[in-house]
């Protein structure tokens, strides 16, 4: 890491180096250093819109369907797009005739690989998945476009696919054309390793080992809104509706795809229907409606189908890891090695299983080797907590099995080895109250009363937790913890105006996935103007209005904006004390802002912010604000502990959870209300993964099976437990000004191994393949006798 | 064909394979029902015909000739929020949002016919719509509070 320059004497570098930490990977910037900095929001300032439970300022458009998003834009004579696909995993093109698709009536174009920049990448001849975008025929319907799109003439001569690691980097495995020089066909052209101290030693000083060999399945984000874009051309101008997580990523990609001016391309999202990750970029969709767009004259929409969404928007790859832990008696552990291998798809990045053995408990040897490969499905993406919700379920699994092989509470082992520094980087956390999750956690959860009365602690007693008739039912409890960046960083951009009749506007380039952020940059903004909630509105989601933001991934966005909204604000809001200084005859230094206005301390002086920009006129009150960098020697990290309680039918396999408690630490809650939603969520996709979702492979066709939402099972409403999801008071302030750490990706990391970690209580046998359908539970009771 | 559309009669002369879901979105404009799976699976596309709930998304527009259709845009038939649009507010059973219009139109019909409904009945009445958000707790606790309120 390279440390900023000395600084000279009396001269603010404005521009310096520094590194922010995205999904569990570090980049190295350049940020500009904000011209002051608010003084931090300690944990006991009194604040009054933040940390409060305001309602979700969008919640009642949303209830009456006006919510606008990208799939209900109507523009005057507007088209529809779809893409015809490839059914098989590998080969070549060799016919694609749509002759008889454009004679239909009301098709009005299509576009095959000849008319496409190459930098959008689309229509390669060469299949590499099943899905794989092959040409786009637009209609001036949806219904006639996919008609025309069946009738489309694809011929397709098949090559040998590979859809396992194991195809994939045999010895006589073809080459994937992932990109030139490729190695392999492994990402980095060999396993990557990560290391530190020694292993073999470490194994050899413990007194115990254990080994388990643990799988996760692949699994689909399946956001309800599908991906989808309308775009529309005025002059050489194009403006994009996509439903995105970063409208300005889209906006570069768009330029660069299509070589135009940055100035040429707005992109708009005005509201999303959720993301998890797999809408980071723009995608074929958003090229096919800016072309066809440009080629037709007219708007053109172009909204990828359920089908599509299943088969080709990105995925957590499934993984495969070997684990061994070595403890001493005591339970300390002395080495953690874990090899996986995880297919990808047919791109993809380092997303791995491996980080979080680094990360999670207190070891001075750790190894891990991953093996990434390329195969012959649809590239994976960025699934909620990427690689982290993977590796946990292996370590934690690891961890109950090394618990019960020292007979000790799970929970105890986990408190033995806890990481009061941060283990890769050997620096202080900002932050890291995992101690107390566990021990609120236990409480709320009851965990010594839960332990003794179900699961395999309660066998050797009379009391067996079923009562008389119910024997079949076995009850168990599990406990999972979770470690992950949340520092956000720069850069992010923030302007606040106060407007002449004293109301103010946020204007920010981020978007609200459903997360919440435009009601918390709402709070941040209220609070720092000393204004009225209803006072205040925030403009995200247009590039046209607000200054750059990044994208809303990583669990960044409240840490990375909240600072730059707060410091727009605090600006604007100086601006506005300095006019009414002279008009109430004050100091400065005398005035407050308390509720929309301002006032002289201790007097009963005071103006409504409207009296005094009334008085101003036409002249502007605006506040720019913008993110500093984060301490270079300290890591950020949201932890957290996760309890389950499960009843397992050890007749039919089936396992129901019945309980969830969660406790985390994440710094200050901007509003507790909208952080339990987002915690709920991501305990009950966590029980997806846990027990249903699973995107079934046919190995030997390289078919995707399942490939709905009735075939691929998401939780529904009768799935649900009983949730008490609890964040620890508190605030941050040596993380960023305002306090706060992210929550997003935290919510999901400890689900999936606290239920399995239940389960193995429940029944006394580890169910090693996640997910745990009754199938696989009833196969690992069958093991076990 | 005629339709008794949130309290307005309509007509339209749909050709035989349109859906109700098209037929309410893309020729009378009422974006506010969404089309997730197309296929009946997911709920997000749920109406309210002759009061009950139906995926419109698998229902031919034709077939409804003459039928009350209920959609989000008439929930509430003033100025005001229905009690369910209020409750889900409220409780913050709105995450992105995208699948709430199905949620509240399934729960209408279940308060129309169970007034005080136990949570189970909730769950079942429910669990044919789909929230990928995870919103399913505080949907629960906004529709016992609507049901709360309108019993009032």
């Amino acid at each position: 890491m390279k440390k900023p320059r000395a600084k000279q004497p009396h001269v603010k570098q404005r521009f310096i180096r520094t590194t922010v930490e995205v999904e569990g990977r570090t980049e190295e910037l350049v940020v500009e250093v904000p011209a002051f900095e608010p003084e931090p929001w300690g944990p006991d300032a009194r604040l009054t819109h933040v940390g409060a439970r305001a309602v979700r300022v969008d919640a009642e458009a949303k209830a009456r369907g006006r919510s606008p998003y990208t799939t209900d834009v109507r523009r005057a004579r507007q088209a529809d797009a779809v893409m015809v696909r490839a059914k098989v995993p590998r080969g070549r093109v060799t016919r694609l005739d749509a002759s008889a698709a454009l004679a239909m009536p009301g098709v009005l174009d299509v576009l095959l690989a000849a008319d496409v920049p190459a930098r959008t990448r689309l229509f390669s001849s060469e299949v590499t998945y099943v899905g794989q975008p092959l040409a786009a025929i637009c209609a001036t319907t949806r219904a006639i476009a996919e008609r025309a799109a069946r009738a489309v003439v694809v011929e397709i001569e098949p090559r040998p696919h590979a859809v396992t690691v194991a195809d994939a980097i045999a010895a006589d495995a073809a080459q994937q054309p992932v990109r030139p020089g490729l190695k392999g066909n492994l990402l980095f052209g060999e396993p990557r390793t990560h290391a530190r101290g020694d292993v073999v030693a470490g194994l050899a000083a413990a007194d115990v080992t254990v080994t388990r060999e643990v799988r996760t399945p692949c699994a689909l984000h399946s956001a309800l809104e599908p991906h989808s874009a309308v775009a529309e051309w005025e002059d050489n101008r194009v403006t994009i509706w996509e439903s995105t997580q970063g409208i300005y990523r889209v906006r570069d990609n768009v330029a660069k795809a299509l070589g135009l001016p940055l100035t040429d391309v707005r992109v708009i999202c005005e509201a999303m229907g959720g993301g998890f990750g797999a809408k980071n970029y723009a995608g074929a969709h958003t090229y096919i409606a800016a072309l066809f767009a440009r080629r037709l004259g007219r708007p053109v929409a172009c909204v990828v189908d359920r089908l599509g969404e299943q088969l080709d928007t990105g995925n957590r790859p499934a993984s495969a890891q070997r684990v061994t832990l070595g403890a001493r008696r005591d339970g300390t552990l002395t080495a953690i090695e874990m090899v996986a291998e995880v297919p990808l798809g047919i791109g993809g990045w380092e997303g791995g299983p491996g980080e979080i053995y680094h990360e999670l408990y207190a070891c001075p040897n750790v190894r891990t080797q991953e093996t990434f490969a390329f195969v012959n499905t649809a590239a994976m993406a960025a699934f909620r907590a990427p690689g982290h919700a993977e590796g946990a379920v292996g370590l934690e699994i690891a961890m109950n099995a090394l618990a019960r092989a020292l007979g000790m509470d799970p929970l105890e082992l986990r408190r033995r080895n806890l990481a009061t520094r941060d283990q890769k980087k050997d620096r202080p956390y900002t932050g890291n109250r995992l101690a107390e999750c566990y021990a609120e956690g236990a409480r709320r959860f009851g965990w010594s009363e839960r332990r003794a009365a179900t699961g395999s602690a309660a066998e050797s007693t009379s009391a067996s937790g079923a009562p008389a008739g119910r024997a079949h039912l076995r009850r168990g409890v599990g406990v999972a913890a979770q470690i992950w960046s949340t520092g956000g960083g720069p850069p992010s951009y923030a302007t606040v105006r106060i407007n002449t009749d004293g109301t103010a506007d946020v204007l920010t380039g981020s978007q609200d996935l459903g997360t919440g952020t435009r009601t918390i940059l709402t709070q941040v903004a209220a609070e720092a103007l000393g204004h009225e909630l209803a006072k205040v509105r925030a403009v995200i989601g247009d590039t046209a209005s607000g200054p750059y933001a990044g994208n809303s991934w990583g669990s960044m966005t409240v840490a990375s904006l909240a600072p730059a909204v707060r410091m727009a604000a605090e600006d604007a809001r100086r601006a506005l004390v300095e006019a009414a200084a002279g008009m109430l005859d004050a100091p400065m230094d005398a005035l407050e802002t308390i509720n929309g206005e301002v006032r002289v301390r201790d007097t009963d002086r005071a103006m409504r912010f409207g009296d005094v920009t009334a008085k101003l006129g036409n002249v502007m009150i605006i506040g720019q604000g913008s993110r500093g960098p984060n301490p270079q020697d300290a890591g950020i990290v949201t932890t957290g502990a996760q309890f389950a309680e499960v009843e397992v039918d050890v007749e039919t396999g089936i396992v129901r959870v019945v309980r969830i408690v969660a406790v985390h630490d994440a710094g200050r809650i901007v509003n507790p209300t909208l952080a339990e939603s987002q915690l709920e969520g991501g305990i009950i996709q966590g029980l997806g993964f846990a027990l249903f979702e699973e995107r079934a492979l046919d190995a030997r066709l390289g078919l995707p099976l399942n490939t709905g939402l009735h075939s691929y099972k998401i939780p529904t409403m009768a799935d649900i437990p009983e949730i008490d999801g609890h964040f620890l008071d508190g605030a941050d302030p040596k993380a960023n000004h305002v306090g706060a750490r992210g929550i997003a990706e935290p919510a999901i990391i400890p689900t999936a191994p606290a239920i399995a970690g239940a389960v193995a209580d429940a029944v006394g046998v580890d169910v090693l393949e996640l997910p745990m359908t009754p199938w696989r539970v009833l196969a690992a009771l069958e093991r076990a006798r | 064909m005629r339709l008794h559309l949130n309290g307005r009669e309509l007509t339209a002369d749909p050709a035989g394979d349109v859906t109700l879901l098209d037929l309410l979105r893309n020729h009378f404009g009422l974006t506010g029902t969404k089309r997730v799976c197309d296929r009946g699976e997911c709920g997000a596309c749920t109406v309210l015909l002759d009061g009950d709930p139906v995926y419109s998304c698998v229902t031919l527009a034709n077939g409804c000739d003459g039928q009350r259709v209920t959609t989000i845009e008439g929930l509430a038939t003033g100025a005001d929020a229905h009690p369910l649009q209020d409750a889900f507010a409220r409780e913050d059973a709105v995450q992105c949002g995208f699948c709430t219009p199905g949620q509240l139109m399934a729960a209408a019909a279940l308060l129309a016919a169970t007034p005080d409904p136990t949570d189970d009945e909730i769950r079942a009445a429910m669990s044919g719509n789909l929230c990928r958000c995870g919103t399913y707790p505080k949907i629960v606790k906004a529709v016992r509070r609507a049901a709360a309120a309108m019993r009032t």
